[in-house]
């Protein structure tokens, strides 16, 4: 094996011309493929490792409304609903049934900071219960989270990201400063790491992707509302809810505008709650004669984003287009092979004259294909690089996430090994059978 | 030599001609699936918009945070743009073109049943203030006007009985009627229920729907105008047509004005956005140039790797078969039969890869549609696609053929 190693070496060298022509196209072939693999891979990753597996969206249609159409010509989807009404939430919330359960909306709104002359500034917040942080693993780097009895008590407290902190107040001592939200003044109890999950599962109808856009603050809800800030966007309002301050506020109490997350750590214990969840539905009085039936659902965060679609499909027609460019690439590297390999018909027939087996003979090549695939492979990774660099470049909201990660890094030489192999297993399977005996007459 | 020999001798050495068939399969299947996007992405871009595109100025993003705009305040504002030096007319707007943000979303249907789903723009005066080119039929008369806000109990005119008044484009008036002439026919609207369907006013030659993803097989022009007063609203756009040699002056007038008019409500940190016709284009068109970039790329990468593909496997083939061609130079072939030999195997072989390719890339297309949002590709990308993998199998072909057709008839006597 090692002599058929040395052998194929020694072939490569033989026609360098050829070489890097075939190690050139591989190379264009793995890159163009891992650029937009390593893409998919970063929009596909697990948004929270380890807590995602137990996180379920609640979902109790309540709303009583007028059947709309679900979708229109013009491929605006209008029935994606998946949030509550606030009065929902505050009595799934009270009855307590799983491990950590919380409501939330994120909000974009104008705040700013205390002082004679305060900075201003205005980006998403996400307005929520108590258990929020707990349940999705938020860490604080100084103060606390606000307790139940602070959600009862509509308190005007706040937990704001570090970040924040620094480009509102200067520094992260926040702790017990003032911060103005709507007409409310909140005191900061809490400083957190910033907190930017991909994508923004729990919310999705805020925003899905993208590291320049977080939740940089943790609210109460009720404060919040009490505040006079307004949350945005919701599925459906009950028929008889006032008219709307504007076409873009909801009244939560009418309309289901929160998403309502759940923790729970088993199969068993969600199908449970499920069944909870729909005898709550089953008891709302109120919407009897209302007409519709629509049952209670339960998703988990898996599901949910394949549910949602939240991967563009451009990302993923680019990764097939790759896929079938490596295809054709491999094709003209096996041509490539072939015709090397053919050329040295002599030489086989003489080595198999004297005594080489037919396997020696194919591996020998099959070492040679996979060796100017490898090659191929290092010449891939900076050009890969550079198609993620251009990637990035380029701002479609998702694309910053665009980098090789360790898993991928690896992947790619996988991948060219892989190619290597099988590109090459046809010409080495050719070149074995060449036959000793008329080689070397012709020779 | 006839065919059959040919046949023959691909036969006897299959492997040449079977990997050059299977390239010519994969990038005939690639270059039709990779045309066909690549069409999708430039007709928005060729698409007549219809509006006076260097007279244009376009203002969105006025959010108001405190409260909604009033009815009164989008007047103000209207009256104070028209009178800036250098504007001709100033519209309070809701759906512009170019602006994907917002979006007034219709689906229409005609008394024969035919479904359209179209945009819709929004505001008093807009065929002149757009400048577009009524073909038929007239403007809305002043009084047509009903207020759409987000409390439409504001408006001062009584809910209609009758049909609203709706002006369409040409596109869609051969839609919906055919050839019958558009004004005074009545559309439905499904989604409202309530109301009295729309009835055509005028007709407009081109205008094209904001909603560009969907600018596409002839549904650029998708669009109607109602007539609709902006009345309160929280979101508040204007068109505002000027005079283009006054360009300059207008737009510092522009700004000046928005801030005057609305600067003490809008939210800070959320710029509104004053820019001409030409620069939104340019912004909402550059997702699809960046993917015309990746297709030329693709196009390229494909082109080449084909192109040295072939080149290298018949390069190899013909140094293989060099003493067969002295024989035949030898027995009397001329330099033209043994070039137009090897011309005439390449376009064998590529033909049946491309036929291969053809069926492959329709079965690709089917399955890509199936998974994913995308129109069916059209028969006759088929043709085009294979046809110009044909023609780069011939160009690749040339320089082993012509190497071929060199051979002296002396090979035919030594020993190679």
């Amino acid at each position: 094996m090692r002599y058929n190693l040395m052998l194929a070496w020694h072939g490569l060298k033989r026609f360098p011309r050829s070489t890097v022509l075939a190690v050139v196209t591989v190379a264009m072939g793995l890159a163009a493929t891992m650029t937009t693999l390593a893409l998919l891979h970063q929009l596909t990753a697990d948004p929270l490792p380890g807590r995602s597996s137990h996180l379920y969206l609640a979902w109790v249609d309540t709303v009583r409304a007028k059947p709309t159409q679900n979708q229109s010509l013009n491929g605006i989807t209008v029935d994606q609903r998946h949030r509550i009404k606030l009065r929902d939430a505050e009595e799934l919330l009270h009855d307590h049934r799983a491990t950590w359960q919380a409501p939330m909306a994120s909000v974009f709104t104008q705040f700013k900071s205390d002082g004679d002359k305060p900075r201003k500034g205005s980006d998403y917040l996400l307005a929520t219960t108590s258990e929020f942080l707990p349940m999705l693993g938020v860490s604080l780097r100084s103060g606390r989270s606000w307790t139940p009895a602070e959600d009862q008590a509509h308190a005007p407290v706040v937990v704001i990201d570090s970040e924040m902190a620094v480009s509102l107040y200067g520094t992260t001592d926040v702790l017990g400063r003032e911060f103005h939200l709507g007409h409310g003044v909140f005191r900061i109890i809490g400083v957190s790491a910033p907190f930017a999950p991909q994508p923004h599962f729990y919310d999705l109808a805020s925003f899905t992707f993208g590291n320049l856009r977080r939740d940089q603050a943790f609210v109460p809800l009720r404060s919040l509302l009490d505040a006079g800030v307004d949350l945005a966007g919701d599925d459906g309002c009950d028929v008889d809810s006032p008219k709307p301050k504007t076409l873009f506020t909801s009244d939560p109490m009418y309309c289901a505008s929160v998403s309502y997350w759940v923790d729970l750590p088993d199969r068993a214990k969600a199908s449970d709650f499920l069944a909870y969840l729909q005898r709550y539905l089953d008891n709302q009085q109120a919407l009897v004669g209302a007409g519709h039936a629509r049952p209670a659902q339960l998703t988990r965060v898996d599901a949910w984003l394949s549910q949602q679609n939240v991967v563009p499909d451009n990302v993923r027609l680019n990764a097939w287009l790759a896929g079938s460019f490596l295809l054709l690439c491999m094709a003209n590297v096996a041509g490539l092979l072939a015709a090397r390999f053919l050329r040295r018909s002599a030489e086989i027939g003489i080595r198999r004259a004297l005594g080489a087996p037919q396997r020696a003979i194919f591996q020998q090549h099959v070492f040679e294909a996979a060796m100017i695939c490898l090659l191929g492979g290092f010449l891939a990774l900076p050009l890969t690089l550079f198609g993620l660099w251009t990637l990035r470049l380029q701002d479609s909201g998702f694309t910053d996430l665009a980098t090789l990660d360790p898993a991928m890094f690896g992947a790619l030489f996988a991948l060219a090994f892989a190619v290597g192999i099988i590109t090459g297993w046809l010409p080495a399977w050719r070149a074995s059978r060449i036959e000793p005996g008329l080689q070397v007459k012709s020779a | 030599m006839s065919l059959g020999i040919m046949f023959k001798i691909l036969r006897r050495h299959a492997l040449m001609p079977a990997l050059v068939l299977f390239q010519t399969a994969l990038a005939c299947a690639i270059l039709c699936n990779v045309l066909f996007l690549v069409w999708q992405r430039v007709q928005p871009m060729v698409a007549p918009s219809g509006v006076a595109e260097d007279e244009l100025v376009l203002i969105d993003q006025m959010a108001s945070h405190v409260r909604p705009w009033t009815a009164a305040e989008v007047r103000a504002g209207e009256l104070a743009l028209s009178h800036v030096p250098g504007v001709r007319s100033a519209s309070a707007a809701l759906g512009l073109p170019m602006i994907g943000t917002t979006i007034v979303d219709y689906t229409l249907q005609s008394p024969h049943g035919a479904k359209v789903g179209v945009n819709g723009y929004f505001g008093v005066g807009l065929v002149h203030t757009l400048g577009v080119d009524l073909v038929a039929g007239r403007d809305f008369l002043p009084e047509e006007y009903r207020d759409f806000g987000v409390s439409e109990h504001s408006s001062s005119l009584p809910a209609t009985s009758t049909a609203e008044p709706l002006i369409i484009t040409q596109s869609l008036a051969r839609q919906l009627f055919g050839n019958q002439p558009a004004v005074g026919k009545i559309v439905d609207v499904p989604d409202e229920p309530d109301g009295h369907g729309y009835m055509v006013v005028g007709v407009v030659r081109h205008l094209m729907r904001n909603q560009l993803t969907l600018a596409t097989d002839g549904r650029a022009d998708d669009t109607v105008l109602t007539a609709k007063r902006i009345g309160d609203t929280s979101m508040l756009s204007f068109a505002v047509r000027i005079d283009p040699a006054m360009r300059e002056v207008a737009l510092r007038g522009i700004r000046a004005t928005i801030k005057s008019q609305f600067g003490d409500q809008l939210v800070q940190d959320f710029p509104v956005k004053i820019s001409t016709y030409a620069e939104r284009r340019h912004d909402a068109l550059a997702s699809a140039r960046a993917a015309l970039w990746l297709f030329a790329g693709v196009t390229l990468a494909v082109i080449v790797v084909t192109a040295i593909g072939i080149m290298g496997l018949t390069g190899f083939w013909v140094q293989r078969r060099t003493r067969h061609i002295g024989i035949q130079r030898a027995l009397g072939a001329r330099r033209s039969q043994v070039l137009r030999y090897f011309m005439l195997e390449n376009l064998l072989v590529a033909g049946g890869g491309v036929v291969i390719g053809m069926a492959l890339a329709y079965v690709a297309n089917g399955m890509l549609m199936h998974y994913y949002e995308l129109p069916h590709l059209p028969w006759n990308y088929l043709p085009i696609g294979g046809a110009l993998v044909l023609l780069l199998g011939q160009l690749a072909v040339l320089g082993p053929a012509m190497r071929a057709a060199e051979v002296p008839p002396v090979v035919a006597t030594r020993a190679v």
